[in-house]
Parts: C-alpha cells; sequence; structure tokens
C-alpha cells in the first residue's frame, strides 16, 4: 500500500508520520505511536472501545483513516492523566469500582470526557446517552454511571 | 464480620489505576522487535472433506514467512480439556465454519491476510448436522466417526410415574434457549516468541496457564518446562477462553519462523471460530400436590455443543445436576443428551448449563404457584433444600445451605415490598403493561467429584515487608485478584496495599486449577491462607529473636508484630524483612495448596456429579412491555445472593450488577444465529448485547449467607449465579405484565409481539 505523509498533535504532542494510505487512526495510534491504552473491540464502529477525542469531538479511531486524521487534534486515554496524575474521570472509575476487566474502560472514560466537557452537570438519561455507544460486559454499566456522576461532582469542585 | 479488619469492605481492584489509565498491557497491546502478523485460514463449510490443500501460491507472496498446515504439527493435532478432539489444523475433514485450516505469518498484517486467501483448499461438502435431536438417530450422517451422541447422562431416583399418579397437577412443557456469545471485548489475541534458550512464551489471555501449558506441550511435542505461558491481563473471558483457542497455532507460527508472531481476531473471526453458550432443548414434566409440594419430575435434555467435545460433556452434567432446582424432590428421571452438530462450537460459559436448566424449571414453579394459586416465595420454601436434605439426584448437602436465607432476603428487597403498589398498566399510554417476576437458583462451586480440584499459592516476603502472593487463577475482570489481596493482608495482619498479587504465570504462580466454576475466591483463597500461616510462623519467630521474646508473646497487627501487654515493644515487617536479608541473604517464600472438599457419594455414570458446595441466589425483575411492539423493558432488578462471606463488598456489587445484565441479554436479546451451519450474526450490529441504554435503572445487590465454615473466611463463590436466574426473572414478569408464558429465550420483541397476537 502506498504510504502518505501526515501530521497531526496526539496528546498535545506534534508528529510528522509516513503511513499506509488504508490504516485507520486506531492504527496509528496503537501501531506507529505504540499508545496501546486505546483499544480494537470490533473495527467497525459498534463497541467504543477505540474512543478517542478527535479535534474536539469523541470519535471512534477505528472509523478514522488515517489520511483523514492529517492535521488533527487527538487526545488519547494517555493524554488524558497517567499514574502518577490521574484525571478526576480516571479517579471516579477507579473509587467508584467502574472497572472489572478494564477493556472498555479507556474508551468509556474518553466517552465520558467529551460529555462532560459539553455538559458539566449531566443528568443519568444524559449519561446514558454519552455512553450508549460504549459497550462493556462485565459492570452492567452501574458504577459507570456513579463513576461518572462523581466525576462531575469532582470537575466542578475544581473550577 | 466485624472480628475482620480487610474481609467485606470496599477495596478498589488492585488493578484498577493501571487499567484507568490505559497503563496496563492486554496480550493483543505487545509487540516484539521483529514481530511478524499471523492469519488463520478457516473452513468455507460447515461440513466437508479435505481433499487437497495447497500453500503454494500463498508461500510465493512476497513479505510471507510461513505457511503451516496439519503436516507442521509435531505432535498431537488435536486439542480439548476432556477429549482432545478438535484439529490444531484440520487434515482431512472440517467439522464447523471456524475450523482452521492453514495458517501463515508474514511481515505485516495486510500480507498474512493476502496469503491466509491464497491458501487453496479443495473440499467435498458432506451432509450437514444441525439438529442435535435429529442428530441422534442411528442414520444421521456423523460428525466424528464415534458418532453423534457425545454424552448422555441418565439420573433416576424413585419412580416419576406412580409419582405423577399421585400428583395432583402436573405441568409439562417444553423449553429452548439460544446461542450465547461471551462478548469479552477483547478478543481471542496473543503473541508467541520463541526465547534464546529454546523456551516458547506464549502471552494470550486463558483461564487457566498450566492447562494451556499442558495441552501446548502435547501439540507442539515440547518438554512443558520448555513453555512459559502468561495469560493476565485479559479483556473478559466469561468461560470462552477457558478451552485453548489461538494459542497452538500462534506456537506453531513462531516454531517455525523462530520471531515473535502475533495474532489479534477480528470481532467476525472471534464469533465465528469459538466457544458459545450451549443452546438447550428442554422438556420438563413437573407433578405437584395441591399444598405445592413437589412430588416428580421429568427432564429430558438435548444439549447442542457443536462440532467439538471440549467441556460440553461437563456442561451437560451440570445441566443435569441442576435441573430440579434447589428443591427437594425424592422422583427424578433426568435424561442427558450432549451432540454434535456442525453448528460451530460450545462449550463454557458462566453458569456452565446451568442457566438453561434454570430457565426451564423456574418458569414451571412459577407457572405451579400460579396454577395453584400459592405466593411463589412459599412454593419454593416449602421445597427448598436446606442443610442435610438430599439433593434430587442424591447426595447429602452437608455443606452451606442458602435457601431460606435468600428467600427471606427477598422480601427485604424493594422491589419485593413494592410489587403489589406496581401500575400494572400505564395511565398515559396503555398499551404499556408492567409486571413483576421472580427465580431462584443455585450453582455448584468446584469442578465437582473425580476432577482434580486444588488450590495453590506461593507467598514471598517482600523487602518492604510487604507480600508478593503468586495464584494461577486469572483476575478477567471478576476482582479475584483484589480478594487474594485482602485475604493475604487478613492473615498476615497488614495493610491490603502491602500485598502485590500475581496471576496466571506458569512461572510465577503457582497451579490452582482453571479459573472456572466460581472456584477462584475458594480455592486461590484458601491456598493463600494456607501459604499465609506459614509465612506468619517464620515471621513470628524472627520477630521473637529479634526482640528476645518467646513467639507466643506476640501479636501482629498492622504490619507490626507486639509484645502481648507491652504495646511498645515492637518491630515492623520491614525491619524484619531486613533482618533477614542480613542474615541470609534472602528473604522467605511459603506455599499453600488444599484439596478441594468433597461430597459423601459419587453419581454413578454422571462424572464429576455431585457438587459439594453450592451458591444461591434469587432474582427479580420489574419489567415493562409494550404490547403494540412485543418490546420488554427491564425497570428495575434486584438480587439476593448467598456466595458465602462477601469478601470485597464493591466488587460483590460489581460481579452482581454485570451478572444482571448479561442474565438480562440472554433472557431478552442474545441468539447467535446460524443457519445451515453458516453463522449470520457475526458482529455487534448484529448479535446485540445490552448498552447502558438497556440495562435497568437500578438494580438492588442484597448479600447474605448461611455460614460455610470450609471457605476462606467462609466465602464460597458468586461469579456464576450472579447471571443464571436472571432470564427466567424477567420472563415471569412478562408473564405477570401480559399474560403470554415464555417458553424460549431470548424473548425478543418478535416472539413477544407473535405471542400477543395468538
Amino acid at each position: 500500500m502506498k504510504e502518505i505523509e501526515i501530521s497531526l498533535t496526539v496528546n498535545n504532542k506534534p508528529y510528522k508520520l509516513s503511513v499506509p494510505a488504508n490504516i485507520t487512526l486506531l492504527d496509528v495510534l496503537r501501531e506507529k505511536l505504540k499508545l496501546t491504552g486505546t483499544k480494537e473491540g470490533c473495527g467497525k464502529g459498534e463497541c467504543g472501545a477505540c474512543t478517542v477525542m478527535f479535534n474536539g469531538r469523541s470519535a471512534n479511531s477505528c472509523l478514522i483513516l488515517a489520511p483523514q486524521a492529517d492535521g488533527a487534534e487527538v487526545i488519547t486515554i494517555e493524554g488524558l492523566g497517567n499514574l502518577e496524575n490521574m484525571h478526576p474521570i480516571q479517579e471516579a472509575f477507579v473509587e467508584e469500582g467502574a472497572i472489572q476487566c478494564g477493556f472498555c474502560t479507556p474508551g468509556m472514560e474518553m466517552s465520558s470526557f467529551y460529555l462532560l466537557t459539553k455538559n458539566p452537570n449531566p443528568t443519568e438519561e444524559e449519561i446514558r446517552e454519552g455512553i450508549s455507544g460504549n459497550l462493556c460486559r462485565c459492570t452492567g454499566y452501574m458504577k459507570i454511571i456513579k463513576a461518572i456522576e462523581k466525576a462531575s461532582q469532582k470537575l466542578n469542585e475544581k473550577h | 464480620m466485624g472480628e475482620y479488619k480487610y474481609i467485606g469492605k470496599s477495596v478498589p481492584r488492585v488493578d484498577a489505576a493501571e487499567k484507568a489509565t490505559g497503563h496496563i498491557k492486554y496480550m493483543s497491546d505487545l509487540s516484539f522487535p521483529n514481530m511478524l502478523w499471523g492469519k488463520i485460514v478457516r473452513s468455507k463449510y460447515p461440513h466437508a472433506k479435505i481433499l487437497k490443500i495447497d500453500t503454494s501460491k500463498a508461500e510465493a507472496l512476497p513479505g510471507v514467512v510461513a505457511v503451516v498446515t496439519w503436516k507442521d504439527v509435531p505432535g498431537l493435532n488435536g486439542f480439548g480439556i476432556v477429549v482432545p478432539d478438535q484439529p490444531v489444523l484440520c487434515e482431512d475433514k472440517v467439522r464447523y465454519i471456524g475450523d482452521a485450516v492453514a495458517a501463515v505469518a508474514a511481515e505485516t498484517k495486510e500480507i498474512a491476510e493476502k496469503a491466509a486467501n491464497l491458501v487453496e483448499v479443495e473440499y467435498e461438502p458432506l451432509p450437514l448436522v444441525d439438529d442435535p435431536i435429529k442428530a441422534i438417530s442411528e442414520d444421521a450422517p456423523k460428525v466424528h466417526e464415534g458418532g453423534n451422541v457425545h454424552l448422555h447422562t441418565k439420573i433416576v431416583r424413585g419412580d416419576v410415574e406412580k409419582a405423577f399418579e399421585e400428583a395432583d397437577l402436573i405441568v409439562e412443557h417444553t423449553y429452548y434457549t439460544g446461542r450465547q456469545e461471551h462478548a469479552f471485548l477483547e478478543t481471542e489475541s496473543g503473541v508467541a516468541k520463541l526465547e534464546e534458550d529454546g523456551t516458547l512464551s506464549v502471552y494470550a489471555g486463558s483461564q487457566y496457564p498450566q492447562r494451556d501449558q499442558m495441552q501446548l506441550s502435547r501439540c507442539l511435542a515440547l518438554n512443558p518446562r520448555k513453555i512459559h505461558v502468561v495469560s493476565y491481563p485479559v479483556g473478559g473471558a466469561f468461560g470462552g477462553k477457558d478451552e485453548l483457542t489461538i494459542q497452538p497455532i500462534l506456537g506453531l507460527l513462531a516454531l517455525k519462523t523462530k520471531r515473535p508472531v502475533k495474532i489479534v481476531l477480528s470481532r467476525e473471526e472471534s464469533i465465528i471460530s469459538y466457544w458459545k453458550r450451549h443452546p438447550m432443548i428442554m422438556k420438563y414434566k413437573t407433578g405437584v400436590k395441591k399444598d405445592g409440594t413437589l412430588v416428580a419430575n421429568k427432564v429430558e435434555i438435548y444439549a447442542d455443543t457443536g462440532a467439538y467435545a471440549s467441556l460440553g460433556g461437563p456442561v451437560l452434567n451440570l445441566a443435569v445436576e441442576h435441573a430440579c432446582g434447589p428443591y427437594k424432590l425424592d422422583n427424578v428421571y433426568i435424561d442427558g443428551y450432549c451432540v454434535y452438530t456442525n453448528n460451530g462450537v460450545a462449550g463454557a460459559f458462566r453458569g456452565f448449563g446451568v442457566p438453561q436448566v434454570t430457565f426451564a424449571m423456574e418458569t414451571q414453579m412459577d407457572i405451579i404457584a400460579e396454577k395453584l394459586g400459592i405466593d411463589p416465595i412459599e412454593l419454593r420454601k416449602k421445597n427448598a433444600l436446606r442443610r442435610g436434605d438430599v439433593s434430587p439426584i442424591g447426595n447429602k448437602l452437608t455443606t452451606s445451605v442458602g435457601t431460606v436465607a435468600v428467600l427471606e432476603g427477598v422480601k427485604e428487597t424493594d422491589l419485593w415490598k413494592n410489587k403489589d403498589k406496581i401500575e400494572k398498566v400505564d395511565k398515559e399510554r396503555p398499551w404499556i403493561k408492567r409486571g413483576f417476576g421472580f427465580a431462584l437458583t443455585y450453582q455448584g462451586t468446584g469442578l465437582g467429584i473425580g476432577l482434580p480440584d486444588y488450590g495453590g499459592a506461593v507467598l514471598r516476603f517482600r523487602e518492604d515487608g510487604g507480600f508478593i502472593v503468586g495464584v494461577g487463577i486469572v483476575d478477567y475482570g471478576q476482582g479475584t485478584g483484589t480478594s487474594y489481596a485482602q485475604i493475604v493482608a487478613e492473615a498476615m495482619k497488614c495493610p491490603v496495599n502491602k500485598v502485590s498479587v500475581i496471576l496466571g504465570d506458569t512461572d510465577l504462580t503457582a497451579d490452582s486449577g482453571p479459573t472456572s466454576a466460581s472456584r477462584g475466591v475458594y480455592t486461590g483463597g484458601r491456598a493463600a491462607i494456607i501459604a499465609s500461616k506459614r509465612m506468619m510462623k517464620i515471621l513470628k519467630e524472627k520477630a521473637a529473636e529479634l526482640l528476645s521474646v518467646s513467639p507466643e508473646d506476640l501479636e501482629a497487627e498492622g504490619g507490626y508484630f507486639y509484645v502481648k501487654n507491652q504495646p511498645d515493644v515492637s518491630i515492623s515487617y520491614d525491619k524484619i524483612a531486613m533482618e533477614f536479608l542480613k542474615t541470609s541473604g534472602h528473604l522467605p517464600q511459603t506455599e499453600g495448596y488444599f484439596l478441594m472438599p468433597i461430597a459423601d457419594i459419587k453419581i454413578k455414570d454422571a462424572f464429576g456429579l455431585p457438587h459439594h458446595i453450592f451458591a444461591y441466589s434469587g432474582h427479580l425483575a420489574l419489567v415493562e412491555v409494550n404490547t403494540l411492539t412485543g418490546q420488554t423493558k427491564v425497570l428495575e432488578g434486584a438480587e439476593v445472593v448467598d456466595g458465602g462471606i462477601v469478601v470485597n463488598r464493591q466488587g460483590f456489587e460489581a460481579q452482581v450488577e454485570g451478572g444482571y445484565v448479561m442474565g438480562m441479554g440472554y433472557g431478552l436479546m442474545e441468539d447467535v444465529k446460524i443457519e445451515k451451519g453458516i453463522f449470520k450474526t457475526v458482529n455487534f450490529s448484529t448479535y446485540i448485547i445490552p448498552t447502558v441504554k438497556d440495562a435497568p435503572k437500578r438494580i438492588q445487590t442484597v448479600p447474605v449467607h448461611d455460614p460455610e465454615e470450609t471457605g476462606p473466611y467462609q466465602a464460597k463463590g458468586i461469579a456464576e449465579t450472579v447471571m443464571v436466574a436472571t432470564a427466567p426473572a424477567i420472563t415471569n414478569a412478562i408473564h405477570s405484565a401480559t399474560g403470554i408464558r415464555i417458553f424460549k429465550i431470548p424473548a425478543t420483541s418478535e416472539l413477544i409481539y407473535n405471542l400477543l397476537k395468538e
């Protein structure tokens, strides 16, 4: 496959990459940049495990081709926070027990991040809408909803 | 429970922060220098003879490093936990559409895929076997030479025919259950790598690394000591990663190429190729007295195990064992068949045969309660097994039996208390009908009699005075690892954050048997306590020596030893660690092993039966049914669970909530459709699992317990029972809402719509 040059910013770091034209943003993140926190659960935009922030909105990175990401601003789970400095959403997921196998967690947290960015005080209904594109097979979602409610409080207290 | 410091508390998962930050590396995240990508060539027919396999075009493609077929399997070309009847790579016949025929390793994923398409296989289609009942007949085409009945288990006690004559009411129905997909979010993925010393490292998420090692050694003709299996962390398993999946093919490719090889299955390939919950057809005839006393139960079970055995036999036997529910019954006739077909492959899945029979039996019980006008709780209480009773299959229950505790607990749930206040028909939308439903179940903990069932743990003292516990059990989301940390903290009298946990690694952990059968906490926990007691003795002796007192004078707490009555004379664990290092140069390590207790008798001709320890649970559902569309929404759920003493309250809630929603999916939406051997629902837009919008508004979780003295701090296990009776609670609620009876799950909108039309 023909390689093309793309420039993009991931977690505030600029990258210039030469990538095959047919690979996805998810592949770029995981294979080229080794940012493996973003997961692939279906490769078809059905499960939400690959959710990242893409130009200020949440998106399934498996549905974006690398050339479409040229010039884009991307934030992944690694950009949200890390072990030493967790984001309040990550803290809330840990504290509320919203994590089991953990494979849906990064995508779930990125959808939560987008939700809380545009709506700092979501109702339970709005939380459910906000993460309705993210499948979780372990938790039954109850603790994820609680974690997002808690994250919303944490973020509001911070501001 | 007041005497425990760490048991019963809510403790965040030990791996939560690593998972929350995306820092943890699953097997699908691994990459190594010089790594190749593997791709498996799978059968194009559900049942066919292989006439010829031609790999030359694939081999000629630039970038292809190796192509393997059955000729490359150095050992036994077969795997399977009970009977190794599944070829690693098929030689002369394929038995389902996902059967593996060849595999390639190439420089890139894209080349590997291209090469897989270039492997030419000539097939001669064979007649299809797709109906498990027809498959039993002598003249049916055969999936395996030995015939299509993989296992027939029959248990007869008392005289059902005589008892039916004495019954006042006989309820007779046939039940059907769907083929549920595990739908773990991480597909079967991993890397195999040949190390410089000739060891083959296999990194692939699974449920029992030591058994993977044994099976791989058999297929690859390698000394098991030369195989290192790492199977944690895993992005979900639920039974679907108990059997081998891609590991032997990964091993073959790594051995042939001498380079690391990675395979990540696509969702479609995952759904087509590996294990499902057995669809079952179950004929029930239940006799009961006017006062609600059950007198006889006649049950026929047909389980569709698909093309290969895997755990199909044990799944059938658990269905047989649990077919009558946790009720006293002295006249039973249970006749079960586990049958080979060309319908994919079925194997282990949370509940392991019990969700199917529980759906049937608990619907029978609901019908009986309704027909006799008896309260559903009272009917169950009247018949419930209690400690000391003989089970329907004939063993005496000498361990904890939580039926009464669960039924009493159910009465205290909000759903039960408010069930008579339900607005049965919505005032604004009269086509919306509401109803309440209940179901009771139980689930054996452990593998059952006659099977090697043991726990093992290795405990190492850390330099900083903490501990590392290594157990072969795998935490694929259940929270077992955190429970081990709490158990060791309790036993070693130190904070939970001073205990680190290693799981699922053949080099670093003790063999603790498979992560299945709700046995993780019980087996690994018991072993960890034994190892801790030994460690405590060693540390105490050292502390006594250092403080110049006798060990009996010492008490441990919070990572310190204190002299009794002299609390200011103490020594910390980290100081003791330092002393060990100074004097001997190494830190103590202990191990703990134990054998699972077993029942009083062995059930004839039913291997693995009976189980000895059981968890019990009551499931409740409030549903609303749209009678115009047939759509059911579960508004609220509740579960009362006796899994023994709860080790981690937060983990308990998480398991119950997750189990409930998975059980809801089983009851209402999930069924992998296979038509003429071909899969029709191979992704998440056709195989629908519950989203957050389907999940109930609330799931109340209530722990109760009948103490189980043999358990680690009286714990048993909850992982399976929490999903088992959710489906019948919901279908019973659908009946209460609409008056229609559901004999087939999933109870999809179409099914309910059509039943309402009739």
